[in-house]
């Protein structure tokens, strides 16, 4: 059957709609040629629409195609990939638009739909961003009610309500497939992380890679605590440690003789001797039990407080006791861990880990050198020359700011003894380097301090601006101690976070939104914050694991036929409700209550063997009946006196009394017929 | 073999009837060819959200499902409710075409993009709103004489996300007859006064006065003059004498096969009519008495395609 088809015009502003929204995440994240080549494709169909332009002939559309490949190519310098992929298809998605002529190049169109509406979820994954989704697939399905339409009755209006009610519909068994079917492991690698920016705290640290990070408020974790948030100054995220210095910039190191077999534990295997340890002096201390969801970071590094000790699932400890992912963080990636308090590193330092914690360059900073060898000097023990140490950036004229002015050459000097204004990575570096010189063993900790605390979910929030450094000093007897010199120069940073600190300070510049500290969009903003964490650990953190957990509740033990059957039923359960909600209000529903009394009796003869009573009139019905039961007689008279005074009865509706008088000599007459 | 056993089955589960209700014991319901494919793109976005351990793509791929799924519920309640009924007939001449009249009526609900069709026919697509009745021609060839059935009507409906195909195979009491082609033969089967001399001759009958105009009467009879000067639209009767009448007969062709001579008394009564010449017809077991006009024409043609099917139009 060849039907030349035209998609009608009722179904045409759906389509429209439906292709700029899919492609809009696309766009916004794109080279802005695709903008404009959307923009070119929509009005030319505009004009088409209106007998302005004619189709595009086959060349022009192979030259487009083309087009679009290479300027693909060009754009992202390659054609697959999950950005160049996703780019490419977005724009084939627009091209087809172009020579939609019949059902089926719609159909085509709609298809390809459904693929650049998962390739936005690809990419994000937020609550309202979902939502976003299912509005394209609104707009999609209402496209596909209108192609199948083809009437000059039809309204568009109709086809937008046709596909709301069918997807209002379809939710609740989405939910339930969602829970039920069986999360798989992936079937085969796959890489997301090309090309994308790396986010957070990097495995070294320069003067100015902190502050960098001040800029931004994305969001770097968040953390749900089982019972009480701890307290703003003891919120130290720990998450790398730096020991090298090469005079500028601080890097990780560890022994040369120390393998990772010696450095991680990944709670397989032989637990080495310093996890024994730690275990061992954790053993009825108190501890902070929480979960903290990592945002996308592309990295391995992953925060807990001090001193942790984590549930091994895809990240192990080392040594030095971070945490670090085994593959980097390219999903929301949760982990559970304890962090004990009170139970400090005090493992001896080995003579090559002494000397590393105590190295630096053979060159600069002496008047730095000359100030330790002073304090070395003044106090014995390196408790005591750690206070003085404290004290004197207390003191001094120093200042916490984010734009700290150019140091010079020498970034330990210039930054202690002339500029004074630095951001916690000057305070933390410099510290180390005082402490180092003066001989006591220290290292730089860079990770998050502080974050937004969500009164309605128990839950921190971390972000970017929140990232810090600090310092670690061994004190003999005392193991590892935490120093914080930036809480020396500006002790509102630990107890206020940076925007506390920023704004006390009068500082015009407060990174991220300046309106979010209004009452109304505060309370408005931790709403949201509160739903995208929901939706992080429950609806994304949804995996195998946690479907097990979850069902092991309902069903017991979780075998594939208990699974199996439990959805069929609950699946069943709701196509009939639905179907039930759409049948309901037809048929019998539609007479009137009388014709309903008369089907009630003919029911009742037919299950007494007289059929087809439906079709006699009352007078015809009742001589059947006189003549089979004699004895009925005078039932079947009362009713049918009744009966034809209320169906000849035409001026007012029945009354109920009246109805319920026929119900009672109907039941008197079937009782008599037998 | 088996297509036997599936008409055989058809036939007892949805019997000819005068009037359809399409039910759930008379719609069959399938995924179309895009539903298949809309299947096959779920399915990739499962095994993409697998792969990317994707939740929101699986409930990508699972909102597609569902919607399919209630997609059946709205495509068979589409179609559900929705009464055909057998409407007039439309005869013509063996080879060529008849037409039937489908009445389709919505009670209740509306029934939108409804396809009608017989097998290897283009469909007719007919919306119906709710409470609305619209009547749809279809097309029927005639291949031999007498009474054709109609076929088993298919009337499909992809609406609204076309990824199903509910339908139904509807057997109306509904035909078509098929007169028989004319054929001109030197024999001719007529007596009495008249024949082909007789053409024109309203002249030589005695006029008998008018009356109104009633649909059905012949064109020529018309008295053109008197509507001209604006009297109405009368019919002009003739007196013609018993003697006069012209009787087409069937046993005056003796020796002609059956078909040949229906064919032939079929040319008989075309021209017969055209010249507007009264005549009755004699069939073995009917006869039509003499008269003239389109409605009378009508009922000869009938008879004749009617001939030796009496026995049950089947």
């Amino acid at each position: 059957m060849a039907r030349l088809y035209q998609v009608p015009s009722h179904a045409r502003p759906w389509l429209t709609a439906a292709i700029l929204a899919i492609s809009l995440p696309q766009l916004l994240r794109g080279p802005l040629w695709q903008v404009l080549l959307l923009a070119v494709i929509l009005l030319w169909r505009a004009l088409m629409d209106r007998q302005r332009a004619p189709l595009p002939g086959r060349w022009i559309r192979l030259l487009l195609l083309l087009g679009t490949v290479g300027g693909i190519h060009l754009s992202f310098g390659r054609l697959i990939g999950p950005e160049a992929g996703t780019a490419l298809i977005t724009s084939l998605f627009a091209l087809k638009y172009l020579e939609l002529v019949g059902r089926r190049d719609a159909y085509v169109l709609i298809i390809i739909g459904y693929f650049v509406c998962a390739t936005i979820l690809l990419f994000q994954q937020g609550f309202f961003v979902f939502l976003y989704v299912c509005l394209c697939l609104l707009l999609l399905t209402a496209s596909l009610v209108g192609i199948h339409y083809n009437d000059s009755q039809a309204r568009a209006r109709q086809h937008l309500g046709k596909a709301a009610v069918l997807l209002l519909q379809a939710a609740p068994l989405a939910v339930v497939l969602f829970v039920l079917v069986p999360r798989l492991p992936p079937l085969w690698n796959v890489h997301t992380d090309q090309g994308q920016a790396r986010t957070g705290m990097s495995d070294t640290m320069a003067p100015g890679q902190v502050s960098n990070l001040a800029e931004s408020s994305a969001i770097a974790f968040r953390v749900q605590f089982d019972g009480e948030i701890p307290p703003y100054r003891q919120r130290y995220w720990r998450g790398l440690t730096y020991s090298w210095f090469d005079g500028r910039t601080w890097s990780q190191a560890r022994p040369d003789d120390w393998g990772d077999e010696l450095t991680f534990y990944s709670g397989r295997g032989e637990p080495p001797l310093w996890y024994r340890d730690l275990l061992e002096r954790a053993a009825d201390r108190p501890y902070w039990g929480y979960q903290v969801i990592m945002a996308p970071s592309q990295r391995r590094w992953l925060y807990a407080l001090n001193t942790p000790v984590p549930e091994f699932d895809g990240l192990v400890l080392a040594r030095d006791r971070h945490l670090v992912a085994t593959e980097p963080v390219t999903g929301n990636f949760r982990y559970r861990v304890r962090s004990y308090t009170g139970v400090p590193l005090t493992e001896p330092l080995a003579p090559d880990q002494r000397a590393l914690m105590l190295s630096l360059p053979e060159q600069g900073f002496p008047r730095a050198r000359e100030l330790a060898g002073q304090w070395r000097r003044q106090y014995q023990h390196d408790s005591a020359l750690v206070s003085a140490a404290l004290s004197w950036f207390r003191n001094e004229p120093f200042h916490y700011t984010l734009s700290p002015p150019a140091v010079g050459p020498d970034v330990v000097d210039g930054f202690l003894f002339n500029t004074r204004r630095g951001f916690c990575e000057h305070y933390a570096s410099s510290f180390v380097v005082l402490m180092r010189a003066a001989g006591i063993p220290a290292r730089v900790v860079g990770g998050y301090q502080g974050g937004e605390a969500n009164p309605m979910g128990r839950h921190l929030l971390i972000r970017q601006y929140d990232a810090h450094a600090w310092a670690e000093v061994w004190l003999p007897g005392r193991g590892w101690v935490e120093v914080d010199p930036t809480a020396a120069v500006a002790p509102e940073r630990v107890e206020l976070g940076l925007r506390g600190s920023l704004s006390q300070a009068g500082a015009a510049r407060i990174p991220g939104d300046g309106i979010g500290r209004l009452p109304v969009l505060f309370q408005l903003r931790q709403w949201a914050d509160l739903l995208e964490f929901r939706w992080q650990s429950w609806v994304l953190g949804y995996d195998l694991e946690r479907q097990n957990q979850w069902l092991s509740r309902w069903l017991g033990a979780v075998t594939p036929w208990r699974l199996a059957l439990l959805l069929l039923t609950l699946a069943a359960l709701l196509v009939l409700a639905t179907a039930l909600i759409m049948f309901r209000g037809r048929g019998p529903r539609s007479a009137t209550p009388l014709t309903r009394e008369y089907r009630r009796l003919a029911r009742g003869l037919s299950k007494r063997g007289v059929r087809g009573a439906e079709r006699l009139s009352a007078a015809q019905l009742c001589e059947r009946l006189e003549r089979r039961w004699p004895a009925a007689e005078a039932a079947a008279l009362a009713w049918r006196e009744t009966f034809e005074r209320m169906a000849y009865q035409q001026d007012s509706a029945p009354s109920i009394a009246a109805l319920r008088t026929l119900r009672r000599q109907r039941r008197r007459l079937l009782r008599a017929c037998r | 073999m088996l297509k036997r056993a599936w008409q055989h089955w058809l036939a007892r589960r949805l019997p000819r009837d005068h009037q359809v209700q399409l039910n759930q014991r008379r719609i069959f319901i399938l995924p179309s060819g895009y539903g298949v494919l809309y299947l096959v793109v779920a399915l990739l976005l499962f095994l993409g959200g697998v792969n990317y351990e994707n939740n929101l793509i699986l409930a990508l791929c699972f909102l597609m499902v569902s919607l399919f799924v209630m997609g059946i519920l709205h495509t068979f309640r589409n179609l559900s409710g929705l009464t055909l009924r057998a409407g007039a007939a439309r005869n013509g001449f063996v080879g060529g075409h008849g037409g039937l009249a489908v009445v389709l009526v919505s009670q209740g609900q509306p029934h939108r993009s409804v396809w009608l069709s017989w097998p290897g026919q283009d469909a007719q697509e007919v919306s119906l709103e709710t409470g609305e009745e619209k009547t749809v021609w279809l097309n029927l060839a005639l291949p031999r004489r007498g009474p054709v059935w109609s076929h088993r009507l298919r009337v499909e409906s992809r609406y609204p996300l076309g990824l199903l195909r509910a339908w139904s195979l509807v057997e109306l009491e509904h035909h078509c007859l098929a007169w028989p082609r004319p054929r001109e033969e030197a024999a001719s089967p007529w007596e009495g006064s008249g024949g082909t001399g007789g053409v024109g001759r309203h002249g030589s009958e005695a006029f008998q006065g008018l009356r109104a105009y009633v649909l059905g009467d012949s064109l020529r009879q018309v008295d053109w003059k008197g509507y001209a000067r604006g009297r109405g639209m009368n019919t002009k009767l003739f007196d013609a004498e018993e003697g006069e009448r012209l009787w087409l007969g069937y046993e005056r062709l003796e020796g002609l096969p059956e078909e040949q001579r229906l064919a032939l008394l079929c040319h008989w009564v075309l021209l017969l009519s055209e010249a507007g010449q009264p005549f009755g017809l004699r069939l073995p077991g009917v006869m039509l008495a003499p008269g003239g006009g389109d409605e009378h024409r009508l009922r000869a043609l009938d008879l004749l395609a009617l001939h030796g099917s009496e026995g049950g139009p089947r």
